[in-house]
């Protein structure tokens, strides 16, 4: 199996740490970067629309960020997308259980999935193999 | 032939004429000799005049020879002397060499006069001239003289050697010159002398002796008089006297004429009245014999002579003849006692014979006889003995009339009374036939007749008296059986005599309109009363009466209906009570009941409660045709007037809620549910009833209020645990990896490293559990303590903790509300607040500017807000409105953002009862308004 690059866009600091060692520890991924809200992502990708070993190949995405927050991210990257000639897988990751945040993420297309928090190993790997 | 009056008036005009003419050649003729008189009289003036001024030639000449060739007078005086001795009239003479006067005579007297420049005088120079131009003797004036008085002055130019001398010059005084024998010896009364001449400078005319006659309006007679330019006037002083003989004269043969005309008129009338008469006389004469004849011939009744000792028919007249149809000859033959019907032949001969014998001297009798057809008449005869005078009785005289159609009208009136009769017997109504006329002269006697309707009723009230009396004159001509059921009696004479006991005093009132009635005149009349039979009973009845036609003004008899209506009332009673029944009924449910016609929408009925509900009288509900829709709330009226229309004209039920505006201008909720009425197929009305439904309005206000507190609460319970969820599960999510990964850890290094993220994530859990604490806390705290707080105090309060920040930033403030400004508010809450907003205001300011804050507290809608504004980076509201207040929630970089102030300062506004808004613009700054309860 191809090994993944995975962008981690989530304000929590000791997520990152966590995910980064789940990440290592699954073996499955080539590359991550972490960003502490959307906007960050955003600027780092319209840096890098046209080089596709830089894009991403799947973005694990928190809701509740400051400055730009997973929803803002969303609306974002439908104006990238044309532009983009890869395909990015986005899941949406987050500790709410609010079902109105898991029935927004339904009304975004580009979202493949929602994940509450944590994200275990297995189901990195599950993720990878997924795509 | 003239007629008398235009005999007289021809007569009048012929003669008035001749006075007429008569007039006119009076006039004339005197109007002659008057000017004849006043001609001859003027000649002789104007000759002594004529020969005074040639005396005055005759001087001016003999004066001028006396000048010798060296232009010098001789013997100036000597000469001056003997001609003033031969003139009379002339007072001086003048020489006057060049115009100017140098010799005078006398000189005494004429001093003034002396070197007086004549051609040099302006007014004395034009006359002069005259002379002059003429050379010849020309008199100037009358002038004033320069010696005194008036005169004329006479100057005659001379030439010495064909060269202007002067003047040989005589003065004359006006009076001298007048002074003639003519003129002193003429009648003053009758005429008046006058002296005019034109004067040359203004050819105006002036006139130089006293007048009072105005000349213009006067008859006169004038001459001019040579070598002077003067006339002399003779005037007339009456000029209308000669009228007045005339008038008196025209009248008086006015007078002749008139009276002669009528008198000839009235001379002439007296024959043709005397004809007249005749005439008269002979057609009246002719007249009543000719009526007599027509009347014996033509008469609508019938003439008979018949023979006094016979009884033969002598002579009968058409309309006779024409009863029995036969001719007069054929009567003759037959005789009349033939004719006779045989039941009255015994009487007729029995009347006939006393004539006769003298007995009687007429007599009449109604007789039946046969015509020629064998029809059966009635015939009313008057018989009386006809007497001419000398003469003895032999003829009787014999009136006849036809009274066959009277006979037969009789015994059908006794038909018909005896059948009405019947009638009034059997009739089921109680009938009373009654005579008034006594009542009415009664009420004449009280002087009631034609008076006020309520002076008469009153009367009546007030004297009791009178009302029994006026019951005791009416007099009961007759009953029917009917009255005797009705009043439960078992004839009409004891109805008639218990009739007093029968009348209760129930009935009084009735009797009064009554009496009211007639004393209005009134011919038909109808009222309920109550009368009591001779039971005991009581009977409704409905009294009706007609006066009867041809009694109206008598009242003699009145036809009367007393009608048992007892059981009908009962009915109306039954219907009255139900009626007030459900009346009552309507009027004690608790909502307004109303009907309105479809056809008018006029408002049928409306129950007294619209006076508890809307404070509205049902009168003033009534009296206004949109009184409805006009008292509806504004807001509402259209809505309700839309629904109202729409079901009426589906014909379909409606319930439906409006407001409407009460009496004293309050708000009431009404539910209104309406229904239609309907006859056969047609909605002929619209009923429903309004109830108030303010109170259950207001309960569902408060409860909908409640509702929506409970579900915000709700609401905001859910949100806190979702946040609550979120913020513990990404601790928990993060342990759950940690311990993961110590349990999978393949080093002891590792292992460490996850144990020291262990303690990062319990810190961080420490502190998002107290974050929830606040928060909990602030939402737990029921009833928060208020108290009146200084808000300038709490400013200076956190201008106190946050002075190192605000000292380094330079931050200024504005501070709009006065020292004393007071706030109820928790205190604690009120620095925690004030404290975020500022700290907030600092934190997110501008990088490009000085801060400045501005704090101000005012009241809006009667509540405190205070508002906090600084000119910081602002929020983009767009991007961020809907989480600026929430958990966690930053949007910026800043390292010291944490999403939990706004979060805890929105909490505890809102745990006070109030609210929090913001108003941002990015670069611009940021204003939050803190509502108070």
């Amino acid at each position: 199996m191809k090994k993944k690059i995975i962008w981690i866009i989530d304000d929590d600091a000791i997520y990152q740490k966590i995910i980064e060692k789940i990440i290592k520890k699954s073996g499955v991924i080539s590359s991550h970067t972490s960003f502490s809200n959307g906007n960050e992502a955003i600027n780092t990708l319209k840096n890098t629309l046209e080089d596709n070993k830089q894009l991403p190949d799947i973005i694990l995405l928190d809701i509740n960020m400051p400055v730009m927050d997973g929803w803002e991210f969303m609306e974002e990257i439908k104006y990238l997308k044309s532009k983009i000639d890869k395909r990015i897988i986005i899941y949406m990751v987050s500790s709410s259980i609010a079902p109105e945040d898991k029935n927004k993420s339904k009304t975004f297309t580009d979202i493949y999935s929602y994940i509450p928090k944590p994200v275990s190993v297995n189901d990195l790997i599950a993720i990878v193999s997924n795509e | 032939m003239f007629r008398p009056k235009t005999s007289g008036f021809l007569l009048f005009l012929f003669l008035m004429s001749a006075v007429v003419i008569i007039s006119i050649q009076r006039i004339q003729m005197t109007c002659e000799a008057r000017d004849n008189e006043m001609n001859v009289r003027l000649k002789d003036i104007h000759q002594n005049i004529e020969q005074s001024l040639k005396n005055c030639y005759t001087t001016t000449v003999s004066l001028a020879l006396s000048i010798d060739d060296e232009g010098v007078p001789q013997n100036f005086d000597l000469v001056g002397k003997k001609l003033l001795q031969s003139n009379p009239i002339a007072s001086a003479i003048q020489l006057v060499p060049n115009g100017v006067i140098k010799y005078i005579y006398p000189i005494k007297g004429n001093e003034a006069a002396m070197n007086l420049d004549i051609l040099g005088s302006n007014h004395l120079q034009e006359e002069a001239k005259k002379s002059i131009e003429t050379q010849k003797i020309y008199f100037a004036g009358p002038l004033k003289l320069a010696q005194g008085g008036t005169g004329i002055v006479g100057r005659l130019p001379v030439y010495n050697g064909n060269k202007f001398w002067g003047f040989s010059a005589v003065v004359i005084k006006l009076e001298n010159l007048l002074n003639v024998p003519v003129i002193n010896l003429m009648d003053k009364s009758k005429y008046e002398f006058q002296f005019s001449k034109t004067n040359p400078i203004s050819n105006k005319e002036e006139f130089f002796l006293p007048s009072k006659t105005d000349l213009y309006k006067s008859y006169y007679k004038y001459i001019n008089i040579p070598d002077s330019d003067w006339n002399l006037y003779l005037i007339d002083k009456k000029p209308f006297a000669i009228y007045n003989e005339i008038i008196f004269r025209f009248f008086l043969g006015l007078i002749i004429s008139i009276v002669l005309g009528v008198f000839t008129s009235k001379l002439l009338k007296k024959p043709k009245e005397l004809e007249l008469l005749l005439k008269e006389q002979e057609e009246k004469l002719l007249g009543n014999e000719m009526k007599f004849k027509s009347i014996f011939d033509q008469s609508a009744i019938g003439f008979a002579l018949i023979d006094a000792n016979s009884g033969d028919l002598i002579e009968a007249n058409n309309k006779f003849c024409e009863m029995l149809d036969y001719t007069c000859d054929e009567i003759k033959e037959k005789g009349i006692v033939s004719l006779t019907h045989p039941e009255d032949l015994y009487k007729s001969t029995l009347n006939f014979k006393r004539l006769r014998e003298g007995k009687i001297k007429e007599y009449s009798a109604e007789k039946r006889y046969i015509t020629k057809s064998g029809k059966l008449i009635w015939l009313n005869l008057t018989v009386s003995r006809l007497w001419e005078s000398n003469k003895k009785h032999s003829t009787n005289i014999v009136f006849i009339k036809d009274i066959t159609l009277r006979k037969e009208a009789l015994a059908l009136i006794e038909k018909s009374e005896t059948r009405f009769k019947s009638i009034f017997e059997n009739s089921p109504l109680p009938l009373w036939e009654e005579d008034f006329s006594a009542v009415k002269n009664h009420l004449i006697e009280l002087d009631l007749m034609n008076k006020n309707p309520e002076i008469v009723y009153s009367f009546f009230n007030e004297n009791p008296e009178e009302l029994y009396k006026c019951i005791s004159l009416v007099k009961i001509i007759d009953v029917n059986n009917e009255c005797l059921n009705l009043h439960k009696v078992k004839n009409k004479a004891l109805l008639l005599e218990n009739l007093n006991n029968l009348i209760d005093s129930e009935s009084f009132d009735a009797i009064k309109q009554q009496l009211v009635a007639i004393s209005q005149n009134v011919k038909q009349f109808s009222i309920d009363s109550r009368i009591k039979n001779m039971k005991g009973q009581y009977r409704d009845i409905n009294l009706k009466w007609n006066i009867i036609e041809g009694y109206e003004d008598s009242l003699e008899r009145v036809i009367l209906s007393t009608q048992d209506i007892t059981e009908r009332k009962d009915s109306e009673k039954a219907i009255l009570n139900s009626q007030q029944y459900i009346k009552s009924l309507v009027d004690t449910i608790d909502g307004i009941v109303w009907e309105y016609d479809i056809e008018t929408l006029a408002c049928n009925f409306i129950s007294k409660k619209v006076k508890q509900i809307l404070g509205y009288s049902v009168k003033e509900w009534m009296e206004s045709p949109t009184f409805w829709q006009d008292h509806i709330h504004p807001e509402d009226r259209e809505l309700a007037l839309e629904l109202s229309d729409s079901a009426t004209k589906q014909k379909t039920n409606i319930d439906y809620e409006y407001r409407m505006i009460t009496k004293s201008g309050e708000i009431v909720w009404i539910r209104d549910i309406a229904g239609f009425v309907f006859e056969g197929d047609k909605a002929v009305s619209c009923r429903g009833i309004m109830v108030d439904i303010t109170l259950m309005k207001e309960a569902e206000k408060n409860l909908n209020h409640s509702l929506y507190l409970v579900t915000e609460q709700n609401q905001r319970l859910l949100n806190f645990s979702y946040i609550v969820s979120h913020n513990l599960r990404s601790h928990t999510s993060n342990i759950e990896s940690i311990i993961s990964l110590i349990e999978s850890a393949e080093s002891e290094d590792e292992r460490n490293e996850m144990m020291h993220l262990l303690k990062s994530v319990s810190d961080s859990l420490d502190e998002t559990m107290s974050h929830l604490n606040q928060v909990v806390n602030i939402n737990t705290n029921i009833s928060l303590m208020t108290t009146p707080l200084s808000l300038n105090t709490y400013i200076t309060k956190t201008k106190d903790i946050l002075s190192e920040q605000i000292h380094l930033n330079e931050v200024s403030f504005i501070t709009n509300f006065p020292d004393d400004t007071v706030i109820n508010y928790n205190p604690a809450y009120l620095e925690s607040i004030i404290y975020n907003l500022i700290s907030n205001a600092i934190r997110y300011r501008h990088p490009e500017r000085k801060p400045v804050i501005t704090i101000q507290c005012y009241k809006e809608n009667n509540k405190d807000v205070i508002e906090i504004s600084d000119n910081g980076i602002g929020i983009d509201l767009v991007r961020n409105g809907d989480k600026i207040f929430g958990m966690y929630k930053t949007f910026s970089n800043n390292k010291d953002s944490r999403g939990i102030g706004l979060f805890i300062t929105k909490n505890q506004i809102e745990a006070m009862g109030g609210s929090i808004s913001v108003y941002s613009e990015p670069n611009i700054g940021t204003t939050f308004k803190i509502h108070t309860k």
